[in-house]
């Protein structure tokens, strides 16, 4: 794929989200710059604690306050800065611009209204639509995300619907105002699959329609595989590796990323009759007191480590075909 | 690294080795709701062999954790029959439920849930042994040792509560606790789905070894198929409380004969398929469209005929028996003809 000319139309620069924990700032996200275009979808992965869900929340201007903050660095969309923004204006940007769909349908959509009502509230808070506008808009929404008899479902609670059919009305919800982003923080994992094949030919079909720019958070890299243009993998808040998916899957470089896709068994057609043992990363993520420290966070699980990895995290190469990696190994040509 | 196991129970020894150690005939479960009652599960029937994982998978609300439960005589069978090592387990109680109890163990999906935050992880492993009069009181403490040493955890790590553990340490915890009694059958209930990619690999390849060292049995659920591929020898797939097909391993994914089990083979992402829409087309649309239908309302006939590519009339009213295809494989599927098509 040639890098579109365009500019971005999300562009991070140097991001870094910190947490008071223990008196100390401990780097959740860290020095962390990627841009997304229009129409692209973009797949964050990295164990729990990586930093994925924190970079959404940035985007999103809805990192907890205290313990955390912006610590520093840029987040634009379009023209506009939107780390130093006035929460006014934020709420004007969210929701109608970048919306995002959570994990956990049931937790997320509010139980005592309708579904139709909690569409229709931000059809009408950022569309300014009326009351009777805002409805029929919220039909038109539960049909498009393929609710059958969206008439007679748009006056159900959450409770009457199946995950899958929540799951769609959180989607209906985040697109209602056609947002130019949308970020979507591991939208399957309470679903079953074959439900999950039909949520994602839904992100597809309204992606194609209106070229929306997708931000995927996972930890499946089957669905990285199958659903996105452009891998970024994080580690302890930080980026180590990004590249097109394709590149990524069939020969990941970082010796975290490799793990990722090695650790997992894959679906064959001809399974053998005693398992092969799986590749093991070994160890944990590191908690946030060891965010701060200096050096490669990956260093002590790292099979390759070397003694620059304790020092200092290592400067990201680059390689042909939009591929880059944060790693010493590159650094330094020790492959 | 040997757990010097207790011995079985006589009641085993009697029967001929070739004797599966679980069989399933039969198996309903029901639960009174407000205004019925769900059938949970639906008549399933299966048999593991001594020292075989067997994978029941489905997707939520099959019965594929209820029928384990029942199995594990941790939900009451309305019919049909468990036999546990040729004995007949299923109406058992008092003594002779006790005794199964220590045949038969369970790791459990979320090690959160399942350990009691106030006691020490040594207490935890060590309870069952004590509650089961397991061996001479004055063994516990060495086998509580040899228990933490096989599933990888350190011997100092038994004074730390569990909140101090990781998940996946939690969850080796679990397992050792499973393992105290030294149980024959194991019923591993989604043990990896609660766990971070990276440490799901290090719980099974645990699971793995324990079962080749100890000659363990799993009755292993699970709704992830990889998982079940990576670990079952033998494999039945569930929907809405009935066995849709059930197979030796390596025959499901060579030829797949009920058309649920294509989907869910289909439906599974792949890091082996197409990617993006940059290079080689994106994968096809899903397979099959819809929700599964609510256990409280099923749909007479088959119950996956409302989503079925191959349904027919006759599919809406018939429930189909689930049908030998040799080779160890059945399917209960009208229109399956055994050659991976459909008549």
């Amino acid at each position: 794929m040639s890098m579109t000319p365009t500019p971005p139309l999300l562009s991070v620069r140097d991001l870094t989200v910190a947490f008071r924990v223990r008196g100390e700032d401990a780097p959740v996200v860290r020095d962390l710059s990627f841009d997304l275009h229009e129409g692209e979808t973009l797949g964050i992965v990295g164990e729990s604690g990586c930093g994925k869900s924190m970079t959404a929340l940035a985007l999103m201007g809805l990192v907890p306050n205290p313990p955390g903050r912006i610590a520093s660095g840029s987040i634009r969309l379009g023209d506009e800065e939107l780390v130093a923004a006035a929460e006014a204006r934020l709420r004007r940007v969210r929701g109608a611009r970048i919306s995002m769909v959570f994990q956990e349908p049931m937790t997320s959509l509010n139980p005592v209204f309708t579904v139709g009502e909690q569409i229709a509230e931000t059809a009408r808070a950022h569309l300014g639509l009326s009351a009777r506008e805002a409805r029929d808009r919220a039909v038109e929404m539960l049909r498009l995300v393929g609710i059958p008899a969206p008439e007679r479902r748009v006056g159900d609670y959450p409770h009457q619907l199946s995950g899958g059919m929540r799951q769609r009305v959180m989607i209906a919800i985040a697109l209602v105002c056609e947002p130019q982003v949308l970020i979507a923080d591991e939208p399957t994992t309470a679903l079953d699959v074959t439900v999950q094949a039909q949520i994602f030919d839904l992100f597809r079909e309204l992606q194609d329609r209106m070229n929306t720019a997708v931000i995927l958070i996972t930890h499946d890299i089957g669905v990285v595989a199958e659903m996105t243009d452009r891998v970024m993998v994080m580690y302890a808040g930080r980026k180590v590796e990004e590249g097109p998916a394709a590149d990524f899957v069939a020969a990941p470089r970082h010796p975290y990323a490799r793990g990722l896709v090695n650790c997992v068994p894959r679906l064959v057609a001809d399974p053998p009759d005693v398992p092969e043992p799986l590749f093991e990363i070994p160890g944990l993520v590191p908690g946030a007191e060891a965010l701060a420290r200096p050096g490669c966070a990956f260093a002590p699980r790292c099979p390759r480590a070397m003694p620059v990895c304790g020092r200092e995290f290592p400067p990201v190469t680059a390689s042909p075909g939009g591929r880059s990696v944060a790693c010493w190994l590159d650094a330094e040509g020790a492959r | 690294m040997t757990v010097p196991a207790p011995s079985p129970p006589s009641a085993s020894a009697a029967v001929p080795a070739e004797a599966p150690l679980l069989d399933v005939r039969g198996l309903e479960v029901r639960f009174p709701v407000r205004g019925g009652v769900v059938h949970a599960v639906g008549g399933v029937d299966f048999a593991i062999p001594r020292g075989q994982a067997f994978g029941l998978v489905g997707e939520s609300g099959s019965g594929k954790t209820t029928a384990a439960l029942a199995c594990a005589r941790l939900a009451e069978a309305a019919a049909g029959e468990i036999r546990l090592g040729g004995e007949d387990v299923t109406h058992i109680s008092g003594r002779e439920l006790r005794a199964m109890r220590r045949r038969v163990q369970i790791v459990f999906q979320d090690p959160y849930a399942s350990l009691n935050p106030r006691e020490r992880a040594g207490a935890i492993v060590r309870r069952p042994l004590d509650l089961m009069d397991v061996g001479p009181k004055s063994g516990r403490q060495a086998r509580v040792e040899a228990l933490f040493a096989l599933v990888g955890l350190r011997p100092e790590q038994q004074a730390l509560f569990p909140h101090q553990f990781s998940g996946g340490q939690r969850q080796r915890i679990g397992i050792a606790r499973a393992l105290a009694s030294g149980p024959e059958l194991i019923v591993c209930d989604e043990p990896v789905s609660a766990l971070d990619v990276a440490i799901q690999a290090q719980i099974l390849n645990l699971l793995a070894r324990l079962k080749r060292d100890l000659g363990l049995t799993y009755l292993f659920i699970s709704h992830d198929l990889a998982v079940v591929q990576h670990l079952c020898d033998e494999i039945a797939v569930m929907y809405l409380g009935r066995i849709v097909e059930r197979a030796p391993k390596r025959a499901l994914f060579a030829r797949p004969l009920h058309p649920y089990t294509r989907a869910l083979i289909e439906a599974a992402p792949s890091a082996d398929r197409a990617v993006g829409r940059a290079g080689a087309p994106r994968r096809r649309a899903a397979a099959i469209q819809g929700d599964p239908p609510s256990p409280l309302d099923p749909p007479p006939g088959c119950a996956f005929a409302g989503r079925c590519p191959h349904a027919v009339d006759r599919c809406r009213t018939e429930v189909p028996a689930l049908r030998d295809m040799g080779g160890g494989q059945a399917v209960a599927c009208l229109r399956a003809d055994g050659a991976g098509g459909f008549v």
